[in-house]
């Protein structure tokens, strides 16, 4: 028995010196990184907590934090209420229904930085079909949308819900098929209103799914990339720069070791949603 | 036991796989304890001949010269060029990595030690730290044009650690055929270029009299890049300018005055702007964008460098294209054009085959080959002996007008490494936003080069 686990174990070392390399060593070169002034070059000196001080006082970065978090929240609402609704109509039989269920996840499975590139000529001011569409039926849509802040974040989370929310659908479609029909008969048969029973049945039983989509999308959004880098790269300015791609511009901007306090901050903002769902799932059992 | 036992049934599929049956199996059925042993022998002995081959790989050295470049425009041509190098009997082969990010990449490479053996990217901070090879006595200066040398020389050092190839020279294109309808004649003071603007706008309504393509950072950086900087540049100099970028003499530089260069320039874009005579989709616009615009006739000028010129040309063949300085927008000043060192070669100090990479470059630099390199790129020669049809004869002519009526200007290639051409593009986007006053635009900036610093 004794050998059988040794060589068990002996098979677990590929695996094992796999994640050591990939994420353990990283992990702790980027902590002590972020300790040091490094420009990407040159020899690293430590500084101390500067870089997470500095931080504190960027301006720019104070200003990514907001776009990522607004971005996240905005995101992970809509996509959950387009998820759930999208689950809602796709749990009823119709015609096509299988080919309807494909079109809506499709996007889901495409690259978001091609996605991103296809919605900007799309929507590109004076030039995208939905612009030229709208102008063409005379509807005051046709706003140069990277104009302003307020347009262009509302752009960029359209997007994002637009591509995943055949995700978040699937995942809803899920927790629906698990809800027995006979809680629903016995509603019915008691007279409960379609409201009483969404709201008394379906919304308490969906409460595991909502879970799991709700901190998955936010997680998944506060790394935010691809679909900022092909719609705006950021811009107009830095307005829509997101944290991850400050990251990536400090990185290599000369300032590598600030860039990797950075993504500390970052690596700790994503965590928070990570708890509170470990803490949740762990009440729930 | 077990996993030799059920693995009885799997042997013969096993020892096909030549690697698991060097580490699990033996033909004579031996012990568990026996198969572990000789098991762990046999591992020792794989890594041990892994360790061997790699190190003989690394210890006899690559034979091959690797060339990095990030210019996308030369990739077919270079290949060209590589290929016919190689059908020689040269001992080494070249070979071409093209990376479209590659002013970044560089510093992985140099981070992680694979770097190649020549490369395009060309950096101040990289020169500090001794990553380029001294190129200062190689043979081919003497064959370059005196003051392309001098715009690849260090400043701090005073030697060479690149060859530019090209000229290149950046200014406003202009469709000929709209000035001579209405009968405009290039501006040389900011007042002209205003009032030539309105006349299009006025009398070819369908006409976008000047075109930006805002969404490209790095093509409005250009912008600051050509008429402040080359402000600066003109009045103080090249080598003083030189200097006061390096050391950040703000007293000199005056970025953040708000009645200097900076907020002037700043003040005369948001004026374009307010007055309709730029495209209205300035901050989404793209190069490719402009380029059909202005082959197709509905933009009439835009700014930018000769490496526009053969997508230009590749559109329109036919084009009336007309080259002019950007005008003086400052009191007691001269109209600007770029004229500055293009397509540059480093080689690597930490190169394991300089003679070979030497060898290449001088391949590359012949009249012949440079001749090619010239008319594929669309710009002149850096090289004296080398007489390539790089334009039209008439834009030819056009841009050496230009260049003799126009205060030249090279790069600031000793700007901030924290503060890029493209985080400077960025701030004009947010001018074109409205986030910044003109006033405001000109402190931004200082602060932003500051803290380049």
């Amino acid at each position: 028995m004794k050998k059988r686990i040794d060589g068990i174990q002996l098979m677990s070392i590929p695996a094992a010196m796999l994640y050591g390399i990939f994420f353990i060593f990283p992990l702790l070169q980027g902590i002590r990184l972020s300790f040091t002034d490094w420009d990407g070059m040159g020899k690293a000196a430590f500084v101390g907590l500067q870089n997470y001080i500095d931080f504190f006082s960027d301006s720019r970065a104070l200003g990514d934090i907001k776009t990522t978090v607004l971005f996240a929240i905005g995101s992970a609402f809509l996509l959950n209420l387009v998820g759930l609704i999208y689950a809602l109509i796709m749990k009823n039989k119709f015609k096509f229904q299988a080919f309807v269920r494909v079109v809506i996840y499709l996007p889901a499975i495409i690259s978001p930085l091609i996605m991103g590139y296809i919605w900007y000529f799309l929507l590109q001011p004076g030039r995208g079909f939905i612009y030229r569409a709208a102008e063409f039926f005379n509807y005051q849509i046709a706003w140069n949308w990277m104009g302003q802040y307020s347009h262009t974040i509302i752009v960029l989370i359209l997007v994002n819900v637009w591509q995943y929310a055949g995700m978040t659908m699937i995942i809803y479609l899920a927790g629906l098929k698990a809800i027995p029909n006979e809680l629903y008969e016995s509603a019915k048969i008691d007279g409960a209103s379609t409201l009483q029973i969404f709201s008394k049945i379906t919304m308490p039983l969906l409460i595991p799914s909502i879970r799991i989509n709700v901190v998955t999308n936010i997680i998944g959004s506060l790394s935010v990339f691809d679909i900022i880098m092909s719609l705006t790269e950021g811009g107009p300015g830095y307005s829509t720069e997101s944290l991850s791609i400050y990251i990536m511009r400090m990185c290599y901007g000369n300032k590598t070791g600030y860039s990797t306090a950075v993504a500390m901050i970052l690596f700790l903002l994503i965590l928070v949603p990570v708890l509170i769902s470990f803490k949740l799932t762990k009440s729930r059992s | 036991m077990k996993i030799c036992d059920k693995s009885k049934k799997l042997e013969p599929i096993l020892k096909k796989l030549g690697i698991l049956y060097l580490f699990f199996w033996d033909d004579n059925k031996l012990s568990q304890r026996k198969g572990v042993r000789i098991m762990n022998k046999r591992i020792i002995s794989v890594l041990a001949i892994l360790l061997v081959v790699s190190g003989s790989l690394f210890a006899n050295g690559s034979p091959e010269v690797s060339f990095f470049t990030g210019k996308v425009e030369t990739i077919d041509l270079m290949n060209d060029i590589i290929n016919d190098f190689n059908a020689q009997d040269n001992g080494f082969t070249v070979s071409q990595e093209y990376q479209k990010d590659a002013s970044n990449i560089i510093k992985v490479k140099f981070a992680s030690g694979e770097v190649p053996d020549i490369m395009t990217t060309y950096e101040q901070a990289y020169v500090d730290q001794g990553k380029y090879l001294d190129l200062s006595d190689e043979a081919w200066w003497d064959r370059l044009v005196p003051s392309m040398r001098d715009n690849c020389t260090d400043i701090k050092t005073g030697n060479q650690y690149r060859v530019c190839t090209n000229m290149t020279m950046a200014g406003l294109f202009y469709n000929k055929d709209i000035y001579d309808e209405l009968g405009l004649e290039p501006a040389t003071t900011w007042d002209q270029f205003v009032k030539n603007l309105e006349v299009i706008k006025e009398k070819r309504p369908d006409v976008t009299p000047l075109f930006i393509p805002g969404k490209e950072a790095w093509s409005l950086g250009h912008w600051i890049e050509f008429v402040p900087h080359g402000y600066i540049k003109q009045t103080l100099g090249p080598i003083e300018s030189k200097l006061a970028m390096l050391n950040n003499e703000s007293d000199k530089l005056n970025f953040g005055d708000p009645n200097g260069a900076m907020a002037e320039f700043a003040r005369k874009l948001v004026e374009l702007q307010d007055k309709g005579l730029i495209n209205s989709d300035v901050l989404t616009a793209t190069a490719d964008n402009r380029t059909e615009a202005f082959v197709s006739g509905k933009a009439a000028m835009f700014s930018d460098g000769m490496w526009a010129l053969g997508g230009i040309l590749a559109a329109n063949p036919d084009m009336n294209i007309g080259f002019a300085p950007y005008p003086a927008y400052m009191p007691n000043s001269k109209p600007v054009v770029l004229s500055a060192e293009d397509s540059g070669y480093s080689i690597s100090a930490s190169s394991t085959n300089i003679e070979g990479a030497k060898k290449f470059l001088t391949f590359l630099f012949s009249a012949d080959n440079m001749k090619k390199y010239s008319e594929a790129l669309g710009s002149p020669s850096a090289f004296k002996d080398v007489d390539a049809s790089w334009a039209p004869k008439g834009f030819r002519d056009e841009v050496k007008a230009t260049l003799n009526s126009a205060a030249n200007i090279g790069f600031t290639n000793e700007k901030p490494a924290g503060f890029s051409g493209d985080d400077a593009g960025r701030m004009v986007q947010d001018l074109f936003a409205g986030t910044y006053t003109p006033e405001e635009f000109a402190k931004a900036y200082q602060e932003a080069w500051d803290n380049g610093f």
